[in-house]
C-alpha cells in the first residue's frame, strides 16, 4: 500500500493524482476543464466557479462536495488558469 | 406488477412535481449542461441513501459474489467478440469490484478508471487493488453517474456492471456516457430488469397488506427489456444490442437474501419509500415467502432478471443504414431474380 502510494506520488505531477487521470477530468456539472490549486490543494472550476477536494489522492467529482468559490475576484482566477494552463 | 409498482411511483412523482416550486432547490446547476439535465429531471431515487447504501456495503462486501461475478464475467465476455482494443477504459458504480476481479487481461485494457459515488467504496477497491500487482494501470474517482466529470472523447470503453438501475435520469447519465466515449467506443451495461426479485415482491406486498392494511413501495421501479432498447437509441448510440439473462440465487431464509441485498448496496432507495419496517411485517415477509416459493430442501430461490446493453459510440467505420428512397432496385425485381426457386 505504501509502496505504492508512494509510486503514485513520484509519478505525478498534480497534487497526489496521476497525470494521466488529471488529463480526463471535467468539472462534473459544466464539463470544463479543471485546473489544480496548489493554495487549497483542490480541483478548480473556473468556469463554474466551484472547487473540489482532493482526499488521499482520490478526486472527489461530487456535485455536492463542490465549493462556491465567491471569495474570489473573477479576474484572478483567469489569470491563475492562464498561467496553470501554459506549464 | 412491476407495471403497477411503476404507475404508482409516476403517479407519486406527478404529485411531487407539483409540489416542488416549494421547495428549495439545493442542486447546483450550471447554465449549459444543467439544462439538458433539468428539463428532464424527474427524483425517484434517493441518491445519498444510496450511496450511503454503498458505504455500508463496502464493508459488508463479500471477497467474491457468484451473483455478481457470473454477472461481471458475462458482461466482460463481450469484450472478446470485438477485434478492437479498448486501451482506456472507465468503469462506472456498482459492482466495478467484480469487473476488476473477472478482467483476466480482456479487451486489451491499459488503463482503467473506477468511479463510485461512495468514498469507502473507492477506497476499499483501492485497498484490494494494492494487494495485486498486475493488470491495468488504476485510477479512482469519486463522482457521481448522473453528472459524470470525464472529459469528452477520451475513453475507449465505459461499463458500468449492475449501477445504472439507480440512476433518476438515465438517459442523460447515457448520453454523457456517449459524449465520454471516443468515436467507435463502446458503452457496456448490465441492469437489473423488471422481473428481478419477484418473489421478494409478492411476500412484501401480500405481508404488508396482511399487517398493516396497505403497501408501501419497497422496490424500484425496474427497466423492462424494450426500455433498454429506447435507452440506448435515445441516448444516440449506434449498433444497440440487448439481451437478458436470468439468474436464480437460492437462499436458506429470506433474511440471508436481505444480507445479500445490503452486501451488494441493493436495498431500497427510493424516495417515497416508509421509512418505518416493523418487525412483525418483516417476518411475516419472510414466512410468505419460504411457504409460496420455498422448496423441498429448505431452501428459497430469488430470481435476478440482468438486462445487458451494448451501444458504439457513432464512427464512419461503423455500417449504416441507407438513405430512405435510395435504393434504385426493387424488391420484386430482386425475388425475380434470385428467389425464383423458393416460390
Amino acid at each position: 500500500m505504501m509502496r505504492r502510494t508512494t509510486a503514485l506520488l513520484l509519478r505525478h505531477a498534480v497534487g497526489g493524482i496521476p497525470q494521466a487521470l488529471a488529463d480526463v477530468l471535467v468539472c462534473p456539472l459544466s464539463k470544463k476543464p479543471l485546473r489544480y490549486c496548489e493554495v487549497s490543494g483542490s480541483l478548480v472550476s473556473d468556469a463554474g466557479r466551484m472547487s473540489f477536494p482532493i482526499a488521499d489522492g482520490i478526486p472527489c467529482l461530487l456535485p455536492k462536495d463542490g465549493k462556491l468559490l465567491e471569495d474570489h475576484p473573477r479576474e484572478s482566477g483567469y489569470e491563475t488558469s492562464s498561467r496553470d494552463s501554459s506549464d | 406488477m412491476a407495471s403497477g409498482a411503476a404507475a404508482a411511483a409516476r403517479r407519486l412523482l406527478l404529485l411531487r412535481h407539483r409540489r416542488r416550486h416549494l421547495v428549495p432547490n439545493h442542486h447546483f446547476s450550471s447554465s449549459s449542461a444543467g439544462e439538458e439535465l433539468d428539463g428532464g429531471r424527474v427524483k425517484i431515487f434517493d441518491r445519498d441513501l444510496k450511496c450511503r447504501h454503498r458505504d455500508r456495503a463496502a464493508w459488508a462486501m463479500r471477497e467474491t459474489d457468484p451473483l455478481v461475478d457470473a454477472v461481471a464475467d458475462n458482461l466482460l465476455d463481450r469484450l472478446e467478440d470485438c477485434r478492437k482494443a479498448f486501451p482506456s477504459a472507465f468503469c462506472l458504480g456498482g459492482s466495478a469490484g467484480a469487473v476488476r476481479r473477472s478482467l483476466r487481461g480482456r479487451g486489451g485494457i491499459e488503463k482503467l478508471t473506477m468511479m463510485d459515488m461512495s468514498v469507502d467504496m473507492v477506497n476499499k477497491w483501492r485497498e484490494l487493488e494494492s494487494a495485486t500487482d498486475d493488470g491495468p494501470e488504476m485510477h479512482f474517482i469519486v463522482g457521481d453517474e448522473e453528472y459524470l466529470p470525464i472529459k469528452e472523447n477520451s475513453q475507449d470503453l465505459i461499463m458500468s456492471c449492475l449501477g445504472l438501475h439507480w440512476i433518476n435520469d438515465l438517459p442523460g447519465a447515457m448520453i454523457q456516457c456517449r459524449l465520454a466515449l471516443k468515436p467507435d467506443g463502446l458503452f457496456l451495461a448490465a441492469i437489473l430488469g423488471g422481473e428481478t426479485l419477484k418473489e421478494l415482491r409478492i411476500a412484501c406486498t401480500i405481508a404488508q397488506m396482511e399487517r398493516e392494511g396497505g403497501i408501501s413501495p419497497r422496490m424500484s421501479p425496474l427497466a423492462q427489456v424494450r426500455d433498454a432498447g429506447n435507452l440506448l437509441s435515445r441516448a444516440g448510440f449506434a449498433l444497440p444490442g440487448v439481451d437478458v439473462d436470468r439468474y436464480t440465487v437460492k437462499y436458506n431464509s429470506a433474511l440471508e437474501l436481505v444480507e445479500h441485498l445490503r452486501a451488494m448496496a441493493e436495498t431500497n432507495a427510493l424516495f417515497q419509500r416508509s421509512p418505518i419496517l416493523k418487525r412483525d411485517t418483516a417476518l411475516a415477509t419472510a414466512a410468505i415467502y419460504q411457504s409460496m416459493f420455498g422448496l423441498e430442501d429448505g431452501t428459497i430461490p430469488a430470481t435476478f432478471q440482468v438486462i445487458y446493453m451494448t451501444g458504439w459510440k457513432e464512427h464512419s467505420s461503423q455500417q449504416k443504414p441507407k438513405r430512405r428512397g435510395s435504393a434504385t432496385v426493387s424488391f420484386g425485381d430482386i425475388r425475380k431474380q434470385f428467389g425464383s426457386n423458393q416460390d
